[in-house]
């Protein structure tokens, strides 16, 4: 997937999953599966959902773009229910997340590994504004190290939600998280959670065991 | 496993079911906005549905080492928490027309809604009150069930503490717990359940229940420890058993059963030979172990009533109200308490 070059277009812009500089955007279709049930973190997770369906959601359609500074991902998919803020004790909100290998050899479906860490830029329905930086190394490992370095904003209309997850190419931290560069590649996987299904943490629907390849346009570039 | 443990005794022949400690733990722990449906500290009619709804048929801890699937419950299950006229009542100038009304929708449920009916026929029907906690479980299903780690026990005491940093609000934790003891804040967006008041503790200081129990019902301190309530009522005497030990979570929670009058036959006339809480009712609450601890207790009874003395009696019925702490019994107006 190609994350177009668009000059100028500020943070706030890019939030809007339905501003001007998305259409310039080509989107690929991402098919989703669930997690499996045995990589599960514990045992009562692995108890409750037995015999149960993960990954309510089926497809995500992802277009990325950046301005220089910051790249942003537009997630899309289908859902009859927009869950935000859980209104009861047996609600949860959608979220969604992207998730990049932070070395050489990470593995997007165990959440990374032990001195492979993973880098997630998550955002939940329940705090649309703050996004989350998130890294794991290992199953059951995930951990926020900031939440301030990633910008979301998600709409839901129509039976869709529209999902901008951004943050700066390269960010100052003491944590092993990604860092990008403009005119270079990088890889990728979605994960989204369906509220309405109780999917949280490891209960949730991912694009494979496959990383899927990104290249940033250099500054100046076309799309 | 932690290095000591902290434990309490809850005697159910004194609970009068007043709820000294609900109210007590809800006015120290349970104020804050999110929190307004939490009642860490409950007192429910035994039998009955029990607080939240149902929560013995919930599913969750462990069968034979196993986790077992559980059930979340609602906010209505646990009762949500009810609004009322306040305003109009006590500001509105119409102290003398108007009273307290459920504001919005006539619930039909709430924490301690079967008060009272508990089981059996007139004459026989019987009832006993139950308090609960967080049993800070020795082997805890939320703990174990948490995929974030984010609930510790203590090395120094055992409790049982969620770390609301680490937390995320995923409520696999809710889902495990046999009892249902953990409730979620849906402002805060984390797990929370009773803490044993650990910065009480920390201080010589018994927990709130405990220390306001105005029936001498709560007993506090370390399992191990000799000279202590806990060890003597659960290790010497094998009186103060764990609530549902099949859930496999082995509580540090210890009840004294309750002992019950004598029925009455057909005739009315007083029938010795069976108790009118159902001996199956107790198994099936505590175990099988339940009938030995009865038993000890009426032997130590009629020991007392031929004119004998018992320690077990003298520790149940705690004449020195400090006694009943286990060391903690610092009078908390004696310390100066700080904000963190």
């Amino acid at each position: 997937m190609l994350a177009p070059f668009v000059r100028g277009a500020p943070v706030e812009w890019l939030l809007d999953p339905a501003a001007d500089p998305w259409h310039k955007t080509r989107a690929e279709r991402l098919a989703m599966t669930g997690t499996p049930l045995v990589l599960q973190p514990t045992a009562a997770i692995r108890a409750a959902w037995t015999g149960k369906h993960i990954g309510a959601v089926e497809k995500v359609e992802i277009a990325a773009l950046h301005n220089g500074e910051v790249l942003a991902f537009r997630l899309e998919w289908a859902d009859g229910s927009e869950n935000r803020d859980p209104n009861d004790t047996t609600a949860f909100s959608d979220a969604a997340a992207v998730l990049f290998p932070v070395v050489d050899g990470a593995p997007a479906i165990s959440m990374g590994g032990p001195k492979l860490p993973v880098n997630a830029w998550y955002w939940r329905g329940d705090s649309d504004a703050q996004g989350r930086q998130v890294v794991a190394e290992g199953i059951g490992t995930s951990r926020t190290v900031d939440v301030s370095l990633v910008h979301t904003h998600g709409v839901w209309k129509d039976g869709r939600w529209r999902v901008v997850i951004a943050r700066a190419l390269r960010v100052q931290s003491s944590e092993p998280v990604v860092q990008l560069d403009a005119g270079s590649g990088a890889h990728f996987a979605v994960a989204v959670w369906e509220g309405s299904h109780r999917e949280r943490g490891g209960i949730k629907a991912f694009s494979g065991a496959e990383w899927r390849s990104l290249s940033l346009a250099p500054v100046g570039g076309k799309a | 496993m932690s290095k000591r443990q902290l434990a309490m005794v809850f005697d159910l022949n004194k609970c009068l079911g007043c709820q000294t400690c609900t109210i007590a733990c809800k006015r120290l722990w349970t104020r804050e906005e999110g929190m307004e449906y939490m009642w860490w500290a409950t007192v429910n009619t035994m039998p009955g549905r029990g607080t939240p709804r149902d929560w013995e048929q919930s599913g969750g801890g462990f069968r034979d080492g196993v986790a077992q699937a559980g059930r979340l419950p609602t906010k209505e299950d646990f009762g949500d928490a009810w609004e009322f006229n306040h305003e109009e009542v006590f500001f509105g100038g119409k102290g003398d027309s108007a009273y307290l009304k459920i504001q919005g929708q006539e619930p039909d449920w709430g924490p301690n809604w079967d008060e009272d009916q508990g089981a059996g026929e007139y004459p026989n029907s019987y009832y006993f009150y139950l308090p609960r906690i967080c049993n800070h479980c020795t082997h805890p299903a939320c703990l174990e069930a948490c995929p974030r780690k984010a609930i510790i026990k203590r090395e120094e005491d055992g409790i049982v503490l969620i770390d609301e940093d680490r937390c995320r609000g995923y409520r696999f934790c809710m889902e495990a717990c046999p009892y249902k003891k953990i409730y979620f804040n849906q402002v805060k967006k984390v797990s929370q359940k009773c803490i044993f008041c650990f910065p009480r503790v920390e201080q010589g200081v018994a927990p709130a229940c405990a220390r306001q129990c105005p029936g001498r019902v709560r007993f506090v301190g370390y399992k191990d420890d000799p000279n202590g309530p806990i060890w003597k009522l659960v290790e010497k005497w094998k009186v103060a058993l764990p609530l549902h030990p099949e859930f496999g979570t082995e509580p540090n929670v210890y009840y004294v059963p309750p002992l019950s009058p004598p029925r009455f036959d057909a005739a009315g006339n007083i029938d010795e030979s069976k108790p009118r809480i159902p001996d199956e009712y107790l198994v099936s609450l505590f175990g099988p172990k339940v009938l030995e601890a009865l038993a000890v207790l009426k032997a130590e009874m009629a020991k007392t009533r031929a004119g004998g003395k018992s320690e077990l009696l003298d520790v149940l019925i705690a004449y020195e109200w400090k006694s009943m702490f286990g060391g903690f019994d610092k009078d908390p107006a004696s310390i100066e308490w700080k904000k963190v």
